[in-house]
């Protein structure tokens, strides 16, 4: 009992952070395909004097990824009924160019005027509309789901690192005697702490493996069954099979840290 | 025949110098000698063993023990020095949740022995301290006699150079003194092992011809 108990003060920590990991990477994925939706979605509204081409915009910011011309027979197709073809032609020579053109990034607002004020900046360019509220607005939503993730997941991952480190203190108190005796004999420190190293590594393979069948659960059974649009979508996303692999890496790198640092904080040769 | 310990003006204490527990010390011992350190309570004797295995570094002079300055070695020589070393320690210092013999073989486990050949010294180790029949057992499970006999098969395990003691009989009845002054006269006859015992009170029974050390008033004296 008291073995299961010291391997799950350890073990669900770990699993805390990992999950963390994981959620983070899950979210990422899914919505990396929202965020290209909301910045292929989205196009400011160019007016020039004269046509102008992609490298045109872009000599003016780098940002800019794609231009395309708004046809302006269409434009006037409406207004022109029952007008006589010598006058189309003079409105359509009177009007200027128009073109949506698309950015390489999801930028915000003040990247966003920066842009604008580039394209400006040209004297073949007369109108730059950027529709900056409501995209804005859609942006502003998109960061702050994600800082507050990331918050969550870096205050869950310091407080479980802290009760990590706090057993690996019960378990180097444990094995102290057995340390310390193999110290005065001359065993080197990797000899000697051992056993933390073993425990530690094998309860960081016990921690990603649980948090892996967490996923694979979430993935092909409450995912696929829950009706969610969404998630039905993107069941793909919710767990790949290299993900187990950051996990153990994730896993590992923690727990040896968390060796190194008590054993490393223990007392040697006094002076 | 050459010196094994030398101290020379060695000067040990703690608390960064603040407090002087041995003072401008000097001695030598050479290989094959028994030598027995005496002394009243808090005199210095177990900070003087503790020094000999580089548990605490001289504050000043040199403390050289099996050619190594302890004042000036590396982590990694002391270590090196210390699988060189069998050392026995008044209240055993056993690991408990270990067998009699793998306590017995932890000074061949630390030198990378093989295990075969680990089993067949716990075997040879504890036939001498007349313990065979305990091997698969724990230290709790063993009185305090059999307990310091283990300690003593265990310093003996790697043929060390040094055999350093701290009060080795300070929790035992006579029989079992006896019993372990006996297997630490026959170390230093049979293999020419010297030892370096720290008591209180130097038994009589003993037939080997030692020297014997005095700690007072933080000096180190020979009593002739």
């Amino acid at each position: 009992m008291k073995f299961i108990k010291n391997h799950l003060m350890f073990i669900l920590p770990l699993m805390a952070i990992l999950l963390g990991i994981e959620f983070y990477m899950v979210f990422d994925r899914t919505t990396d395909s929202y965020e290209k939706g909301l910045r292929e979605g989205y196009s400011m509204l160019v007016v020039t004097k004269k046509p102008a081409t992609l490298s045109d915009f872009k000599a003016l910011n780098s940002h800019i990824d794609k231009s395309e011309p708004i046809e302006r027979k269409e434009i006037i197709s409406e207004v022109a009924k029952g007008i006589s073809q010598s006058t189309t032609k003079a409105i359509l020579d009177a009007l200027p160019y128009f073109y949506n053109v698309s950015l390489d990034s999801y930028m915000n607002t003040t990247a966003l005027e920066k842009v604008k004020t580039d394209l400006e900046s040209a004297t073949n360019i007369k109108r730059v509309e950027t529709f900056g509220s409501s995209y804005n607005s859609a942006f502003k939503l998109f960061t702050f789901i994600k800082f507050t993730l990331k918050l969550f997941i870096g205050f869950m991952g310091i407080v479980s690192l802290f009760l990590i480190i706090k057993q690996m203190e019960i378990w180097k108190y444990a094995h102290k005697e057995r340390m310390q005796v193999m110290e005065i004999f001359g065993a080197p420190l990797m000899l000697r702490s051992g056993v933390l190293f073993k425990v530690a590594i094998m309860d960081a393979i016990t921690a990603t493996l649980l948090t892996s069948a967490v996923f694979f659960y979430i993935k092909f059974q409450w995912a696929a069954k829950s009706g969610i649009e969404i998630m039905m979508e993107k069941q793909d996303d919710l767990f790949k099979i290299t993900d187990m692999a950051v996990l153990l890496g994730a896993a590992l790198l923690i727990v040896i840290i968390a060796v190194y640092s008590v054993v490393f904080s223990s007392k040697g040769v006094q002076e | 025949m050459s010196n094994v310990i030398s101290a020379s003006h060695l000067t040990l204490a703690y608390d960064n110098g603040a407090k002087e527990i041995i003072k401008d010390a000097s001695f030598n011992i050479k290989k094959g000698e028994f030598v027995f350190i005496t002394g009243p309570s808090g005199s210095g004797k177990s900070t003087l063993l503790k020094a000999l295995y580089g548990q605490i570094k001289p504050r000043r002079g040199n403390l050289v023990v099996g050619g190594l300055d302890l004042a000036t070695i590396s982590q990694g020589k002391l270590q090196e020095l210390r699988t060189h070393l069998g050392i026995i320690f008044q209240d055993y210092k056993l690991v408990n949740e270990w067998t009699v013999a793998k306590n017995v073989v932890l000074p061949l486990m630390i030198a990378g022995y093989a295990v075969d050949v680990q089993n067949t010294q716990a075997h040879r180790l504890l036939k001498h301290v007349k313990l065979s029949e305990h091997a698969d057992r724990y230290p709790k499970e063993l009185s305090g006699g059999e307990q310091q006999r283990v300690g003593v098969a265990r310093a003996l395990a790697k043929n060390p150079v040094v055999i350093l003691a701290d009060e080795p009989t300070g929790n035992l009845d006579d029989y079992s003194s006896n019993v372990i002054w006996d297997l630490m006269e026959n170390a230093c006859q049979q293999l020419e092992t010297t030892v370096l015992v720290v008591t209180h009170k130097i038994p009589t029974i003993f037939s080997l011809p030692y020297r014997h050390f005095i700690i007072e008033s933080k000096g180190v004296y020979e009593v002739h």
